[in-house]
């Protein structure tokens, strides 16, 4: 092609941005009051909209971006336990997103080893992997908090709950399609079980299971966000439920392009890693 | 001479089926035997018995005196689709190897003789390549290096040059010829080609096609050594050879002699220079 | 509990009374005398010659001629100062309602700190939260709804009783019945039949006030209309989308609701029941156990910020502080307009009612003894209960009279007193038929 199809397509989806956001733009400012006429002294008590018969109306873009720049021109200010700024909120979630993370990397790993390598095991452990998988954050969280008691801990437990599972599985899958080949090559040089695990299988299995880590990573983020809701103190999730309480909807959506971005972030990351120890044949 | 290596009346069974029993057969040191035979008639299980990758139902595996009990470094395998570690160079599957046969030698030492293997069969330039960027020559290549590498007793071949090209076949072929002979190797191969087998082997087994296969007949390789592809058809006893096989492979394959000795098999070899022996 | 020896010197069960003077007379004053009078007259013998020939008051008044028996006795009232507390830095969770106001303005206008404390207040996310985190002890004190310490006793609610006492009664009235503004026509409760409720918590006293009402009107709480517990600032926007009626909820939320033209208020609370209790000061019993003397400075704290707060001259500065972004996160006018009383109430006009909330901190132990009849009444306990008993264990209705003692407030007689509760009485000694599902037939 003469011309770079990635341009193209950047250039494409900019001017569909463009063209959202202006709809949205003028959208919004149509949608006020009806104008009723209203004494003056109550107009003073109520809200822009209420004061002319309408509806506070969701926010315009352009309020959205005043406030964006606002929240990023001082990210990192503390006012007290209730109060601080939007860039320590993200580092709360994103520490005990790792936190979270690790755990699950920790036990999943090498228990998916042993599953991929044992069928028996494989087995006997499917129900209980086949049954705990689809169970929602939410769920876990009030059965955390009662026995672990720690809301901080609770929320962790959350997200090692729910991110385990797909690097469990993953790497059980990869360990157990190393090809077959590859393992006679080890025992035909007598490698010996942990030569072979660290130094076949576990190269051979390593893209499936950094695939699996990287949905792993995009669940745990996922996660920290509605456990913070219901937990509180710390924390992206509790600084949206706390605009929620204002119903400070442009905070919302502020929060939410943040939430998403970082969630992007955090999954470029790991696809980096898996593109590092990725092999062709 | 005592056979160096002795297959002593092996037997693989399968449930409802069973690929061959009673199976006798010998090899000689510095001697490089071809196992000629159909598909499905148990070739490569016959290899992988050797190998140690697979059990015997019956019978055992001697080699140089010793009962043999799963893979060995002494029985190096060459697999018929190269089985290189794509996350490893050329030169990194080889160390891989040396690591194994010699595990206190350290990471210069082992860097060096892959390179030297690598040089041997010709790659000293594609060393730092990962198999993906070398063609299927070249990495069934770099498994030759990565067998001989480890100086194995016996060296086994599982079709290896099967999934190559014709060009490239030949090459190798000439290749494997001259490294055998050069490290006086104690050689088995699986072949269904013919004149790779009368290029390399100084015996072929026939074997009979399956189920219930049996080694048919050995054919003694007399044709003169140094063999190439160039001089081979040259060589006086070769058509015999050659149509004696052939006509095993397209007719007698399927023939059951009613009395047979499986520690007995009839062997023949060309007659142009010999008489037949009995 | 056992009674306690008032300064009065008279031993009865309740209160700190009207006649425990500060200046050292009664208990204090008696301890001084008898002790100057030994002084003068070591001997036994002699003083009980004296004693009958003159009489003490005359001794006394001689003795105090010479000796600055005055003095004595103010120093040792003195000494019964309040003793330095065992912990220092506390945590008190909260929700962010006006509720919680003396809670909360503590924290900025130094009442905490006047006390010898160092109180962290922290932003919880819910009422369960609250609940659970204040079980499990990260929080030495919380923001509670009124009914919720006497739920947690009985073991309603929870896995199993745990002993909670409510030291003080937060606020008075401060809630409202607000409507979707689509609703303004439907005034008369009657035809609310299929509307949907929301409340913050079963354990409120919204969810008793709202099924009263409705009772008194002829309308089924349970079958005729739906309620559920819908977290404050959810409710709305809950009413913006049309997913329910109406609420019964804490303010600043009914404010709220007006400011963004969603719904109008119907009624205030107040208008049910003026002076009903809502949110308390809730503390579990273990703490004040183990941390005596904490416990009281807190609890002189929250007393004397509430009592700061019932001030109407001073609602417009507290309204300030607690609007902030670390408190209450709402728009000022919007938390003015709750405290000051001066609002819009939806429907274009703006109404003045002052003590639209109130600020008074004593827990009656009759309002106890309702929120008891009303919780068997809607089947949330079924045992049976001797209400005054368990009233009087979980309000804490002694400690707080002496805390407002201390502040120079004036305590009332008794724990007990009639309510009137939608124009009916209310007889704490005779609850009667109020524990009865009575739907009024319309």
């Amino acid at each position: 092609m003469r011309h770079d199809p990635a341009w193209r397509a950047a250039l494409l989806s900019l001017l569909l941005l463009a063209v959202l956001l202006g709809g949205w733009e003028i959208a919004a400012r149509r949608g006020g009051g009806a104008g009723a006429a209203v004494d003056p002294d109550y107009a003073a008590l109520v809200g822009a909209a209420a004061a002319q018969g309408g509806q506070t109306p969701f926010p315009k873009p352009s309020d959205i971006a005043a406030r964006l720049w606002g929240l990023l021109r001082d990210p990192f200010y503390v006012r007290g336990p209730n109060d601080q700024g939007i860039g320590i909120q993200v580092a709360y979630s994103l520490l005990r997103v790792g936190t979270g993370f690790l755990l699950a990397a920790v036990v999943a790993i090498p228990l998916g080893f042993l599953i991929g390598m044992s069928p028996l095991l494989g087995a006997a452990l499917n129900p209980f992997i086949q049954v705990l998988r689809p169970v929602s954050p939410l769920a876990w969280m009030p059965l955390a908090l009662y026995t672990i008691k720690d809301s901080a801990v609770s929320s962790i437990f959350v997200i090692f709950i729910c991110s385990v599972w797909p690097m469990l599985l993953n790497t059980a899958f990869g360990v157990a399609s190393v090809r077959r080949e590859w393992l006679n090559v080890a025992r035909t040089l007598e490698a010996g079980r942990l030569s072979t695990a660290l130094r076949v299988i576990l190269p051979a299995a390593a893209p499936t299971i950094l695939t699996g880590a990287r949905i792993s990573i995009g669940i745990a983020w996922l996660v920290i966000v509605a456990a913070e809701m219901l937990v509180g103190g710390t924390g992206i999730g509790y600084w949206v439920w706390n605009q929620w309480n204002n119903l400070s909807l442009a905070d919302i959506v502020i929060a939410i392009l943040l939430i998403g971005a970082v969630g992007l972030l955090l999954d470029r990351a790991l696809g980096a890693l898996a593109r590092a120890v990725a092999w062709q044949e | 001479m005592t056979a160096y290596v002795s297959v002593e009346g092996i037997a693989r069974r399968y449930p409802g089926m069973t690929v061959f029993r009673d199976l006798w057969l010998e090899v000689r040191r510095g001697e490089f035997v071809c196992l000629v035979g159909h598909s499905g008639c148990g070739k490569t299980t016959v290899l992988n018995i050797l190998a140690g990758l697979d059990a015997p139902d019956d019978g055992a595996v001697i080699v140089d005196g010793q009962e043999i009990a799963g893979p060995s470094l002494e029985r190096a395998v060459i697999f018929q689709s190269h089985a290189l570690l794509p996350w490893l160079s050329a030169e990194g599957n080889v160390a891989f190897a040396l690591g194994c046969r010699h595990p206190a030698w350290s990471r210069v030492q082992r860097r060096e003789a892959a390179r030297e293997a690598l040089a041997r069969v010709g790659l000293a330039e594609a060393a730092q390549r990962r198999p993906a960027q070398l063609s299927g020559g070249m990495k069934q290549r770099v498994g030759i290096a990565r067998a001989l590498a480890i100086a194995p007793k016996m060296l086994l071949m599982d079709e290896p040059f099967s999934a190559l090209d014709a060009l490239t076949r030949g090459a190798l072929q000439d290749e494997v010829a001259r490294l055998v002979a050069e490290a006086d190797q104690t050689a088995f191969m699986i072949t269904h080609d013919v004149d790779e087998a009368i290029l390399l082997a100084d015996r072929i087994l026939l074997m009979s096609n399956g189920p219930e296969a049996r080694i048919a007949e050995v054919v003694v390789n007399t044709l003169p050594r140094p063999r190439t592809r160039a001089n081979l058809h040259h060589l006086a006893g070769y058509h015999a050879l050659r149509d004696h096989i052939l006509d095993f492979l397209l007719s007698r394959s399927r023939v059951r002699p009613e009395r047979w000795d499986p520690r007995a098999i009839p062997s023949w070899r060309p007659t142009t220079t010999l008489p037949p022996t009995p | 509990m056992p009674p306690s020896r008032c300064a009065c010197g008279r031993a009865h069960e309740g209160l700190a009374c009207d006649a425990a003077p500060p200046d050292g007379t009664g208990l204090h004053g008696a301890a001084v005398e008898q002790a100057a009078l030994r002084a003068v007259l070591p001997r036994a013998a002699t003083r009980r010659v004296m004693l009958r020939r003159f009489g003490a008051a005359a001794l006394m008044a001689a003795i105090g001629e010479s000796l600055p028996l005055g003095a004595a006795r103010e120093a040792l009232a003195q000494a019964q100062a309040p003793a330095a507390p065992e912990k220092r830095q506390l945590k008190i969770g909260f929700i962010p309602i006006t509720c919680a106001t003396p809670i909360i303005m503590a924290h900025p206008m130094g009442f905490y700190a006047r006390h010898g404390l160092e109180v962290e207040v922290i932003r919880t996310a819910g009422w369960a939260v609250i609940r659970d985190k204040s079980i499990a002890r990260e929080y030495d004190a919380a923001h509670m709804l009124s009914p919720m310490p006497l739920a947690m006793s009985l073991g309603v609610g929870v896995a199993q009783p745990v002993p909670w006492a409510v030291a003080a009664i937060e606020n008075t009235n401060g809630q409202a019945i607000t409507l979707a503004t689509k609703h303004r026509e439907k005034r008369d409760p009657k035809s609310w039949r299929g509307f949907r409720f929301a409340v913050p918590f079963d354990f409120s006293m919204h969810s008793y006030l709202l099924r009263h009402y409705l009772a008194e009107h002829g309308v089924d709480p349970d079958r005729d209309v739906q309620i559920r517990a819908v977290p404050p600032p959810e409710m709305v926007a809950n009413l913006r989308a049309d997913n329910i009626d109406g609420f019964l909820g804490p303010d600043p939320f009914n404010q709220r609701a007006v400011f963004d033209g969603v719904g109008f208020i119907h009624v205030l609370t107040r208008e049910l029941w003026d002076g009903h209790p809502c949110c308390a000061f809730a503390v579990p019993r273990a703490m004040i156990a183990e941390a005596p003397n904490s416990f009281a400075a807190l609890l002189r704290a929250i007393v004397e910020a509430t009592a700061h707060a019932q001030k109407p001259e001073n609602r417009r500065e507290v309204a300030q502080a607690i609007a902030a972004q670390a408190y209450l996160n709402q728009p000022p006018t919007v938390v003015e307009q709750v405290l000051t009383g001066t609002y819009a109430d939806g429907l274009g006009r703006v109404q003045r009612v002052p003590d639209r909330i109130g600020f008074d901190p004593f827990p009656w132990h009759s309002m106890a003894i309702w929120i008891l009849t009303q919780m068997k009444r809607w089947g949330q306990v079924r045992q049976e209960l001797d209400y005054a008993q368990v009233a009087q264990q979980v309000f804490l209705a002694l400690d707080a009279g002496r805390a407002m003692r201390e502040q120079g407030l004036a305590v009332p007689d008794s724990t007990l007193r009639t309510h009137v509760i939608m124009g009916r009485s209310f007889d704490p000694a005779q609850p009667g038929d109020w524990a009865e599902r009575n739907i009024r037939a319309a």
